[in-house]
């Protein structure tokens, strides 16, 4: 398990890192949030060892983690970067030995990372000479050859389309599955909230929410109510409530989960007739945006 | 191995394969063995395979051995000594009008000049013939051919000088000289490889995956390895194939301390590079576009000129206090230090003191820069200043 503990980072006067803890276990994979310059990429690069935090400490399996703790982990960073003159094979294949695989094992993964990516006629190619997405799914089998325990990814679907979205996140849940545990950070938050198990919403350098992704919608005190009402557009005459949403007569409303049902429903039909009724836990984007605000002071 | 000098080995063993392989790196070494074999042979074929030519014209009663025993005696003396025979005096005297022949031997008695005399011919003729003749004499005292052999032998007599030749002393120094200026630019060419490699690892934005796998310092130390062992194989293919072309061309004209000289270069390759390749990394590590890499490498390759002039300066007068302190100090002493060598009478403790000193310095360097490097080598960006790389370690 990686378990990240109090992990604070300064850069002159600037707080990237303000004591941050969380954990990720094992064949989970968790999503890493937050707003820009939140510190997203500074707990990650603490992970890895390229950034050495001024208090606090990161852990794999109960130990400190050092050069050893880290050949078992995948890294991807938010900047993408390889040899871009290196044939494709020998560059996995050299990032498989720096992480501690033996010459022959390395070639071998990295014959099958490419195979497994479509990418295995192209082993003698440069990188340079493999389209964006090509050079995307290489950088992300550097990260993943030497098969880590960890896998750390920053941003891995930014740039990617739809189609690459598709299937780097059908890969991260079968890498998981695997028993690796898979932390990446993303803006995208629908996506986080169909592939992760856990997240982690990160703010100012403070962990503001973390932890399974049903259990912290169920226990929200907020419920999403969105009404479709043919005719009159309907306003919502509530004790409280947040309107995220309004188009073409649906609205949608963040309310308290103690609201009275039957009386927002006898408020809607008086304006028209129902077409859609439903109340739901909050979504990720409702969580976070809730989270992110209350740091704010909003 | 330890996992340190592994991952080192592994950075060194790319650095090797890529740069090795590049038809780049094939195509600028056979040029420069070319140039190098080209520069030793041309001058031996056309300069000191050519010796200045006699003729000697014969005439009457002479033996069958002359012309061979003329040819020998000649070539001892620096002159290539021909012979020709015409049938009567006659016709040997026209020769000798008209500058076929420089000097007429007529039954192995008598010289006959054009004009002058030319003093250094009737030596060798007078030799040649007179070996003859005591062949003759000693064929007629019935000793065995061992003993005749040991008569008509010279003696072998050893020479030495009371003081160095300056003509050879002015041809090692140039030699020096020379071998001066290819360290330096090789210096300056590995040096600057390693700047633009890890500008390169900055700009495409490698260096944060591989500084995943490795540390800052083995990721320093193992590209100077590795890059330093592709010059060092360049230069000594080069130097090899220097000494080959030596050997095989009967080495005339070079002075005979070349072999040494070359030895001394390749030495000093070794130190001035790990000294300058890692001021060359450092200052690389600063910035992160291609194109602020020829600005950053001005200081370092403006102390590298320092040595390179100072060099000069030596060969001028490689006892002054200019070269005595220049063959000490670690930035200049690979330059000045080869060709204080060369001019010879270097004590012994100075050459000693000058390596310690560079040794010592480098170590110390690997260190500092290595702190500087690890500080500023993940900021993309601007260029980073000395102090917040410094203060940045292990950032």
């Amino acid at each position: 398990m990686l378990a990240i503990h109090d992990l604070t980072k300064r850069y002159g006067d600037v707080v990237a890192l303000d004591g941050a803890s969380f954990d990720a276990s094992p064949g989970r994979i968790v999503g890493f949030l937050g707003p820009n310059g939140a510190g997203k990429t500074t707990t990650m690069r603490a992970i890895l060892g390229l950034v050495r935090p001024n208090r606090g400490e990161v852990r794999w399996k109960g130990k400190p983690v050092g050069p050893e703790e880290r050949a078992r982990f995948g890294y991807m960073p938010e900047e993408r970067g390889l040899y871009p003159k290196m044939k494709v094979g020998e560059e996995l294949t050299y990032f498989a030995e720096l992480s501690g695989m033996k010459g022959a094992a390395a070639k071998e993964a990295a014959a099958g990372w490419l195979g497994r990516l479509g990418l295995g006629d192209r082993a003698g190619a440069r990188l340079e000479e493999l389209s964006h997405g090509n050079q995307q799914r290489v950088q992300l089998a550097v990260a993943l050859v030497h098969d880590p325990e960890l896998v750390v990814l920053d941003e891995p679907f930014s740039g990617l389309d739809p189609l690459g979205v598709e299937s780097l996140a059908e890969m991260l849940v079968q890498i998981a599955a695997t028993g690796v545990a898979v932390v990446f950070s993303s803006h995208q938050l629908d996506l986080v909230e169909e592939v992760c198990q856990d997240v982690v919403i990160i703010d100012h350098g403070q962990v503001v929410l973390a932890g399974v992704v049903e259990e912290l919608k169920a226990a929200s005190s907020y419920r999403s109510l969105e009404v479709s009402v043919n005719g009159e557009p309907w306003a919502p005459i509530l004790p409280s409530g947040t309107v995220t949403s309004k188009k073409d007569g649906r609205v949608r409303v963040l309310v308290d989960a103690s609201v009275d049902l039957d009386e927002v429903l006898a408020s809607a039909r008086r304006v028209g007739e129902v077409t859609k009724f439903s109340f739901e836990p909050p979504s990720l984007t409702d969580l976070f945006l809730e989270a992110v605000s209350e740091g704010r002071g909003a | 191995m330890s996992g340190g000098a592994r991952r080192l080995w592994l950075v060194a063993r790319r650095e090797w394969s890529q740069r090795a392989r590049s038809l780049a790196f094939r195509i600028s070494t056979l040029i420069s063995v070319l140039i190098v074999v080209a520069l030793i042979v041309v001058p031996e074929m056309y300069g000191g395979g050519v010796k200045p030519t006699r003729t000697v014209g014969l005439v009457g009663q002479s033996s069958s051995q002359l012309p061979e025993i003329l040819s020998a005696a000649g070539d001892q003396l620096g002159l290539s000594v021909k012979s020709r025979t015409y049938p009567d005096e006659i016709s040997g005297r026209a020769a000798l009008r008209s500058g076929d022949v420089s000097v007429l031997l007529v039954d192995q008695q008598q010289l006959v000049w054009k004009a002058e005399t030319d003093d250094q011919l009737r030596a060798i003729v007078t030799s040649a013939v007179q070996f003859l003749e005591r062949q003759q004499a000693i064929g007629e005292l019935g000793l065995t051919a061992e003993q005749a052999q040991r008569l008509l032998q010279p003696p072998d007599l050893r020479s030495t000088s009371l003081e160095p030749a300056t003509k050879e002393r002015s041809a090692r120094v140039a030699l020096a000289t020379i071998g001066m200026i290819l360290l330096f630019m090789a210096i300056a060419f590995y040096g600057g490889s390693v700047l633009t490699g890890v500008v390169e690892e900055k700009s495409s934005r490698v260096v944060e995956v591989l500084l995943s796998r490795l540390r800052p310092t083995e990721l320093l130390a193992g590209k100077v390895l590795g890059i330093g062992l592709v010059g060092l194989a360049q230069f000594a293919l080069v130097a090899g194939s220097a000494l080959v072309a030596l050997a095989l061309s009967g080495n005339t004209l070079a002075p005979k301390t070349t072999p040494s000289t070359i030895g001394w270069v390749l030495f000093w390759f070794v130190l001035g590079y790990g000294f300058y390749s890692v001021l060359y990394a450092t200052a690389g590590s600063l910035v992160s576009r291609q194109e602020e890499a020829q600005s950053i490498q001005f200081p370092v390759t403006g102390v590298l000129l320092v040595g390179y002039v100072l060099a000069f300066v030596a060969a001028e007068s490689p006892d002054g206090v200019a070269a005595l302190v220049g063959s000490l100090v670690p930035p200049t002493a690979p330059m000045v230090m080869t060709v204080r060598i060369a001019n010879g009478g270097v004590p012994w403790w100075q050459i000693v003191l000058s390596v310690a000193l560079m040794v010592v310095t480098v170590y110390g360097m690997v260190q500092l820069a290595g702190r500087i490097y690890a500080g500023a080598v993940l900021r993309i960006g601007r260029r980073v200043r000395l102090k917040e790389a410094w203060r940045g370690s292990g950032v």
